[in-house]
């Protein structure tokens, strides 16, 4: 039984820690698809965070400040998505692929000069006064944690607020359940669409920054290795709602984490595959109880908005 | 930049050259990318030694991240390029190297860990079994738990061989020692690595090892204030108090060995069928060290000298001097020491090797049991 | 911008598609040369190299082809569903399907030798098929995006590809390596002299691509499956059955895909191996030669030979110029971002009138055309 707990504890200390990126990551993509527009390109914006990130500190000393070029890598990259998805009204789809190629192709040139040096000042391990000596919750979630993973938890908070008790979120919503009508309503479309791309990417850079000045504080080609896109599948499995997207973060992340202390009693590749079919799983499930009232996708997710005029 | 303006030019210039003044052209095909700091950095480490080794003589040069079924067609833009020796790192090269090897009966190929050969198809491996072995004697010394834990790439034999000498070794020096393993199935995957430390950790393990592509787990054991071991290459850097020793590799040795006996004529295109490189510490391919020339870093060396056991061999002796002897004993060959000397059992107690019986070459590679201390999963295990 | 509007266009002509996208390639292959000129490399000379050793050598050629085969037959698939405008990201994973139930009927099943590679090839265009099936009836049953559905279903492909190699059909023989065993001869396809290029895989490509440009233009099912793309509610008005069209064009585009998989492990690779060398992107890279060939079968089949030859090039500035091998992925990227900036040109125009009622939302995008 004793082992059991803390079998239990670690397992979440260390979901938290993982999914941390993951769940900044996803947080932004489900602002952005609250705003109608997919962005695929997850994979290729956290890459160039981490990057850049990595880059600045590195130099500066500052992990902080390494965490603000990360943001602003993030968010140019959106920006590029931004340009062509929303205000070129290119296929989306496409359009965020090529921004993953890319970003993954760019960094790895970009970053040979990085290559295979510790960051000399990571962030590190705190304990959370206070909550830290809480029983269980506390060795669960709040003792040797990193700040952006509360902070994250935090975000994920307050993002919920704002999506649904401010007039932001409602403007936010509107132009992705129904542009025409927001339009109609006076709300800028695609200026609305395209601020929320942006933030989108600076979530995913800040995710990018988590992991090459915290969770792995160095520089490695492809180091995000495909979190991009489970932060994708959390965000549609969260059914696009910040609050739930803490619990399919820790989720996914206890999946992961228990594909290496479970490895006696499971073949590792079939836990990591869950998240997936999870998120296929929650959309057929909403899609079901759709009709009862359970929110689904964003009305007008993927679909461009061409009114065609300014 | 300008160099590769250059050495275009400097091309140029060597068609008009008569062809007797070319240098052996001798090229490298790696699996990641040489800033890897694991597999592929440590073989360009040996490139570079290589090329210095013999100056002028050959010309070397190195394609990096070429996935496994590509390799013909690189194989392919190297010979036009006009490569005399091509040497393929990785293990899943073997099916387009032993292809190309067919259409291209005058190159001489190297296919690095592998399993096969032809009339100029050489194989060449250095292992690292011995020195897995000495650092199995020092992390049992340093563990207070006893609990040691080991992150590993992928359950197949070179790996198996790794841990099973890390253990062989603890257990010399602590027989209640436990080695318990996780497995990524993958050789880069740096969450992944993070995650098994972590839960290794959570199970106790005060030691970590490991056989896979990055400095990772030396990072998040640090982290926790516990000691680990470079691999490859060394890895002190990335935590310079935490790093006790290690495996370092050597790729040069075999490489220049290999290329002054083409240079000389011993080797040609029509009798490598039999030559296998297999090489160890006897042959200096692999080094004990956290990093080159510091076998047991010093902070660490005052830890193993207050560890005395009584030894079978040695009677009373401490773990540091117990680590050179053993180091020493095996550079002189493996019939003065060999970690997997019979009777051996596996863990689940069959007697794999007879009292007094010496391991083949073919034994080690094709080593599937797991002895006795081995804590976990463990694919494809004789019952 | 006042008094400028943006209008969709009607069909933009033959010569404004292939200007536009030529342009689009242009541009790329100029960010290309500026990038080789900053890694010191001229660009015209750099071009030469490239050329003389891609397209003007019988090998390099061989090479470029061989990697069209998978792109032609995932990317023929593809353009018959986006024609419907069922965005199937998920021919990566319809590939690997494919690959894993050949290497199952290579490995497992006892035939008579010349069935064995037919079998394959039936094999795997079904199990693509079916795989293709879930996001299908998710889509036209419950309305699910079968863009989501179809890119997890990727990823699902790939962890169970890896847990096959690395669990049950590990081969035997490869001191643990993560392989299944070699298929027999007879499960081998024939290839062109000592080149890969496993021809048969190709006669099938192009067949597919002339069959489904046939369905297209002369069946009534193409004709049901344009309706739905230009127009659903005309499509609906005209009492198309919208489940009975989506299914079989999907299985058709999944299954094409799985023809791809049955040639990569059949004529390339001869086992069954790590997802990540199965395929090197060709279900994603598939996407961009159905879109570059404007959804057009035949297209198709020049768009993937280009993009086979963009890959190629890649070896070509590693080893011949000397360029980190990173620059592959940043000009293949660059290459798709061109391609995809150039497509509203088409889609819409900048025209100067006065203001007037907007176009419908719903009908708008570049979807419709």
């Amino acid at each position: 039984m004793d082992v059991d707990l803390a079998l239990v504890l670690t397992t979440l200390a260390r979901a938290l820690a993982f999914s941390t990126p993951l769940l900044w990551a996803a947080l932004g993509e489900i602002v952005v698809e609250r705003a109608g527009v997919v962005n695929l390109g997850v994979e290729g914006m956290m890459i160039l965070g981490a990057l850049a990130g990595f880059v600045v500190a590195q130099s500066s000393g500052d992990p902080w400040l390494g965490l603000a070029a990360a943001t602003a890598a993030g968010v140019a990259a959106a920006a590029v998505h931004g340009l062509l998805a929303v205000v070129l009204r290119a296929n989306q789809y496409v359009s965020g692929l090529a921004l993953t190629i890319f970003g993954l192709g760019l960094t790895g040139l970009i970053g040979r000069g990085w290559v295979g040096r510790p960051l000399r000042n990571p962030m590190e391990f705190v304990d959370l006064p206070l909550l830290a000596s809480v029983p269980l919750l506390g060795p669960a979630f709040f003792q040797g944690q990193y700040v952006l993973s509360w902070l994250g938890l935090l975000a994920a908070v307050v993002l919920w607020f704002v999506l649904h008790h401010t007039r932001l979120g409602l403007v936010v919503r509107s132009v992705g359940e129904n542009p025409a009508a927001a339009d109609a309503a006076g709300v800028r479309v695609l200026w609305v669409r395209f601020l929320a791309v942006t933030f989108g990417g600076a979530m995913a850079g800040v995710a990018g920054g988590f992991l090459s000045l915290a969770y792995r504080p160095s520089w490695g080609q492809g180091m995000t290795n495909g979190l991009g896109w489970i932060a994708l599948a959390l965000a549609i499995f969260a059914l696009w709602d910040p609050l739930r997207a803490i619990f399919a973060a820790l989720l996914f992340g206890a999946l992961f984490t228990l594909s290496f202390s479970l490895q006696e009693f499971f073949a590792p590749q079939l836990l990591t595959m869950m998240p997936y079919l999870f998120t296929i799983l929650a959309l057929a499930i909403t899609a079901v109880r759709k009709g009862a009232g359970a929110f689904g996708a964003p009305e007008a997710l993927g679909e461009p908005y061409a009114r065609g005029r300014r | 930049m300008r160099r590769i303006l250059m050495s275009l030019a400097a091309l140029v210039a060597l068609a008009f050259a008569t062809a007797q003044d070319d240098p052996l052209k001798v090229a490298f095909i790696y699996v990641g990318p040489v800033g890897d700091y694991g597999f592929s950095y440590a073989h360009d480490l040996g490139r570079q030694a290589t090329q210095e080794h013999f100056g002028d003589a050959i010309e070397t040069v190195y394609v990096e991240d070429v996935p496994e079924p590509e390799v013909e067609a690189f194989i392919d833009q190297l010979v036009a390029d006009g490569a005399d020796v091509i040497f393929g790192t990785s293990f899943g090269y073997g099916d387009g190297i032993l292809a190309a090897a067919q259409r291209y009966p005058d190159v001489i190929f190297g296919w690095g860990t592998g399993i096969s050969r032809a009339p100029n198809v050489l194989t060449y491996m250095a292992d690292f079994y011995q020195v897995y072995y000495l650092n199995g004697l020092i992390a049992a010394a340093l563990s207070e738990s006893g609990d040691l834990g080991y992150v590993a790439a992928f359950p197949i034999a070179e790996v198996k061989r790794h841990i099973n000498g890390f253990t062989l070794g603890a257990r010399e020096v602590n027989p209640d020692a436990e080695v318990a393993v996780r497995w990524l199935y993958n050789w880069f995957d740096p969450a992944g690595a993070t995650e098994a430390s972590e839960a290794l950790m959570a199970n106790g393990a005060d030691v970590l090892a490991f056989t896979e592509d990055t400095p990772t787990v030396i990072q998040v054991a640090a982290d926790r204030g516990y000691p680990g071991f470079s691999h490859y290459a060394s890895m002190v850097e990335f935590a310079p108090d935490h790093v006790a020793s290690g495996q370092l590799v050597h790729w040069d040795t075999i490489y220049i060995d290999i290329l002054e006996k083409v240079l000389d004529g011993t080797y040609t295109t029509t009798n490598l069928e039999d030559v296998d490189y297999f090489w160890l510490l006897e042959q200096g391919a692999v080094e004990l060290g956290s990093e080159p020339g510091v076998p047991v870093a010093e902070p660490f060396v005052d830890d193993l000298r207050e560890v005395v056991i009584d030894h079978p061999e040695f009677g009373e002796i401490d773990v540091y001097e117990l680590v050179l002897e053993r180091r020493d004993q095996m550079a002189q060959g493996r019939d003065v020491f060999e970690p997997f000397m019979g009777p051996l059992e596996d863990r689940n107690g069959n007697l794999v090797y007879e009292d007094g019986y010496m391991p083949t070459l073919e034994d080690l590679l094709s080593m599937e049991f797991a002895v006795p201390g081995v804590v976990g999963p463990w694919d494809n295990e004789p019952q | 911008m006042n008094g400028l509007r943006i209008e969709r266009r009607g069909a933009p002509s033959a010569a404004l598609v292939w200007g536009v996208s030529l342009g689009a390639v242009a541009v790329a292959m100029l960010g290309t040369g500026l990038l080789f000129a900053a890694f010191g490399v001229a660009p015209l000379e750099a071009a030469r190299v490239i050329v003389e050793r891609t397209i003007l050598d019988a090998r390099g050629a061989s090479e470029v082809v061989r990697r069209a085969i998978p792109l032609m037959l995932a990317g023929v698939g593809l353009t018959l569903a986006f024609r419907a405008r069922f965005w199937n990201i998920g021919a990566e994973g319809q590939l690997l399907i494919g690959a894993v139930a050949a290497a199952g009927v290579a490995l497992f099943v006892d035939l008579p030798g010349v069935l064995t590679i037919p079998a394959m090839f039936v094999v795997g265009f079904l199990a693509a098929a079916a795989w293709g099936l879930g996001p299908a009836l998710l889509k036209v049953r419950l309305g699910v995006n079968e863009i989501i559905t179809t890119l997890m279903l990727n990823y699902v492909a790939i962890y169970l590809v890896r847990w096959l190699v690395n669990g049950p059909w590990k081969g035997s023989s490869l001191s643990g390596f993560a392989y299944s065993d070699r298929f027999d001869a007879a499960a081998i396809l024939p290839t062109i002299g000592t080149t890969r290029l496993h021809w048969p895989t190709l006669v099938l490509a192009v067949l597919a691509a002339v069959a489904v440009a046939w369905l297209l233009a002369r069946t009534r099912f193409g004709f049901e499956v344009r309706m739905m793309g230009e127009s659903p509610e005309a499509a609906r008005y005209a009492g198309v059955d919208f489940f009975r069209t989506t299914l079989i064009l999907v299985l058709v585009s999944a299954g094409a895909a799985g023809l791809a998989g049955v040639g990569e492990v059949a004529g390339i690779h001869h086992r069954l191996v790590d997802p990540g060398s199965l395929s090197i992107g060709y279900g994603y890279t598939a996407i961009i030669v159905a879109l570059l060939a404007r959804r057009n079968a035949l297209a198709a089949l020049v768009t993937a030979l280009f993009l086979g030859w963009v890959a190629a090039s890649g070896d070509v500035m590693q080893v011949a110029l000397r360029l980190p091998s990173q620059i592959t992925g940043v000009v293949q990227g660059l290459v798709l971002l061109c391609i995809i900036a150039a497509e509203p040109i088409l889609e819409y125009r900048l025209v100067r009138a006065p203001r007037r009622a907007a176009t419908p939302p719903d009908a708008a995008g570049p979807e419709a055309t």
